[in-house]
């Protein structure tokens, strides 16, 4: 640690650029992969600051930014929107990165400390995680979800986000060519497809298309079709069940 | 200082990663390995007026009927009286398009009261591994033999889209379990208190896509246990044919879905609503031109009747299919129907059971 000197900074303050740099390529390219969520309905955020006065509101430049809810932008519209019903919106508190960093987010938290303390309340324009990492971190005050959020997915384009992984924690896609049937089919099946797949469609709507198609396709393409003829047995759910921990052991062979 | 464990992150983030840093241990494994008895080593110890008339190569015709939208079991009982002496055995479905009907097991129940064979379905939907193991004992218990696995439509397309569906396993999944409960053990391992056993049924549908998987599918349904198949509803029948074409026929047995056509609106509605029902327009277009020019009763007749003999010509054209073994005609809604196919089409009386 003690060699952590100017030249090392140099070198992150360069990589936190890149990242910058990174995220705005995301935005315009549409490479962003993300929580996908989206703001709650004027009334049922009214509803939830309705007895406090004084608001604080959080967003990120993260996912919460990439899906239109948290950036810069949102947090000034959401500011005049509640000003124009009589709420007295304080500031707000902008993340680099995600809420989810708790390091990140702290180090906000400190800048802005004067103007956090004189708050009722924190409205949240991010994913649960941000939400709860505040009522955790900040015990004292009452944080409240400005978006409901949606899934794991992609962002194609800017406003369009489509689901991509369910998180089940025994990931298949070696096996399925890169298309995950437990998120993209809509029943989840393993030894799909289901009779409802016709001409490349979902049986539930006629956009969806039948994920059991696109991989059999997929493993076609790479001559791999010999993964989805046998029966693949049951899935072990516990791998699911939440809440779960991870702590990941701490090692440096990576820089060493 | 401020800044500077904020400098550490990134190092710590990556390097913390025991992928990078140990030897690698084995990961994951793929999907688990509970144990399973191989299930195409399982003996089927059961026979049913089902499974022997199958075997003896009788041309088999079996029904549906739909459970009660409620509690009162005599409907369903006057319904099962009705086309109880024109087909084999009866299926009972269970909670076709996510709408709530009575439990497919509580009714199979009741027809075998009736006197006849009941087919009890059971969709993955709604159950999981839990349920499927307990409900297929409580089945036994009851002296069920024939059960039938689908994957059970999906839950938007009826009346409770707000449902949580379950999907623990899909149908060929549960056919495994099935099997796997015939030797006397549960999914645990566990030995069983009365061990069940079952003649297994499975579905497919023709029409489905990729024609190529969905026939891998029914070799992987055979493989889990099934015996027997019923088909969805079949209208075009070169499609079907091409189908056949693709199965070890002499492994399975086949019963090709009937669904006779009240008139073109039905037609519609079941190629807009029903998953994996394709009828082809020139079939609706003689349901429409049969009732051109009339009204009221009259039309209803005669459009009704056009609907018989495009199901009787159907029928007539699978029968000569290499690998049916029979017919399953699903009377949706409209079981008056099953006598008069069954009786037009020569295939009644039906063998009395033990004959």
């Amino acid at each position: 640690m003690a060699r952590l000197n100017v030249s090392t900074s140099f070198v992150l303050c360069i990589q936190g650029h890149l990242f910058s740099i990174r995220l705005f390529m995301e935005i315009i390219l549409g490479l962003g992969r993300m929580i996908v969520m989206e703001l709650k309905s004027k009334e049922d955020i009214l509803e939830m600051l309705e007895g406090y006065e004084k608001i604080v509101l959080f967003g990120d430049s993260g996912c919460a930014q990439m899906c239109d809810v948290g950036g810069i932008l949102q947090l000034e519209d959401m500011t005049d929107f509640l000003a124009d019903h009589g709420k007295d919106v304080l500031g707000y508190v902008f993340v680099e990165g995600g809420l989810c960093d708790e390091f990140a987010t702290k180090q906000e938290l400190e800048k802005h400390k004067n103007m956090l303390e004189e708050a009722d309340a924190f409205l949240v324009q991010a994913c649960g995680v941000a939400t709860q990492n505040l009522t955790e971190m900040v015990p004292e005050k009452i944080s409240l979800p400005a978006v409901d959020s949606d899934f794991l997915g992609t962002m194609p384009e800017r406003f369009h986000h489509d689901e991509r992984c369910s998180m089940c924690g025994e990931c298949v896609l070696d096996l399925t060519g890169g298309i995950c049937p437990i998120t993209r089919c809509a029943k989840g099946l393993l030894n799909g497809p289901c009779g409802g797949s016709m001409d490349g469609m979902c049986e539930r709507d006629e956009d969806t298309e039948c994920a059991w198609q696109l991989i059999y396709d997929r493993l076609r393409e790479i001559d791999k079709l010999d993964n989805i003829k046998r029966i693949w047995e049951m899935k072990d759910w516990s791998k699911k069940h939440g809440p779960k921990t991870i702590v990941h052991e701490a090692k440096d062979a990576l820089f060493q | 200082m401020v800044l500077k464990p904020l400098f550490m992150k990134p190092r710590t983030l990556y390097s913390s990663n025991p992928f990078f840093s140990r030897q690698p241990k084995q990961i994951s494994i793929s999907l688990v390995r509970l144990p399973y008895t191989c299930t195409e080593e399982i003996q089927i110890l059961v026979q049913t007026h089902l499974s022997r008339l199958l075997e003896d190569n009788r041309f088999v015709v079996t029904a549906e009927v739909g459970p009660p939208h409620g509690a009162d079991e005599q409907l369903l009982i006057d319904r099962v009286l009705h086309v109880k002496d024109y087909c084999d055995a009866l299926n009972l479905t269970d909670n076709v398009r996510g709408i709530p009907t009575m439990s497919s097991m509580v009714c199979s129940h009741f027809v075998r009261d009736c006197g006849i064979e009941p087919v009890m379905q059971m969709s993955a939907r709604d159950r999981n591994r839990i349920l499927f193991e307990s409900e297929l004992y409580g089945a036994y218990a009851l002296g069920i033999r024939n059960v039938c696995f689908m994957t059970g439509d999906h839950s938007l397309l009826g009346s409770h889209p707000e449902a949580k569906m379950v999907y623990d396993l899909d149908s060929i999944q549960a056919l495994q379990l099935a099997s796997h409960l015939m030797s006397g053990n549960d999914l645990a391992g566990d030995t069983l208190e009365g061990t069940p056993h079952f003649y297994l049924g499975a579905t497919f549908n023709p029409y489905a896509d990729p024609i190529e998987l969905q026939s891998w599918r029914v070799n992987k349904k055979h493989k889990a246990g099934a015996r027997f198949f019923q088909t969805q509803a079949i209208y075009g029948v070169s499609r079907f044919e091409r189908f056949m074409n693709r199965l070890d026929v002499d492994a399975i047995k086949t019963l090709a879905g009937i669904i006779p056509l009240k008139g073109p609106r039905m037609a519609r509605f079941m190629n807009r609503k029903i998953p994996g029902i394709k009828i082809p327009e020139t079939m609706i277009r003689r349901l429409v031109d049969a009732g051109d020019g009339l009204s009221g009763n009259e039309k209803r007749g005669v459009v009704r009747s056009e609907g018989i003999r495009i199901a009787l010509e159907t029928i007539e054209k699978v029968r000569a299919i290499d690998g049916v073994d029979g017919i399953h005609i699903m009377g949706v809604g409209w079981e008056e129907s099953i006598p008069t196919l069954v009786k037009e089409a020569g295939l009644y009386p039906r063998p009395k059971k033990g004959e």
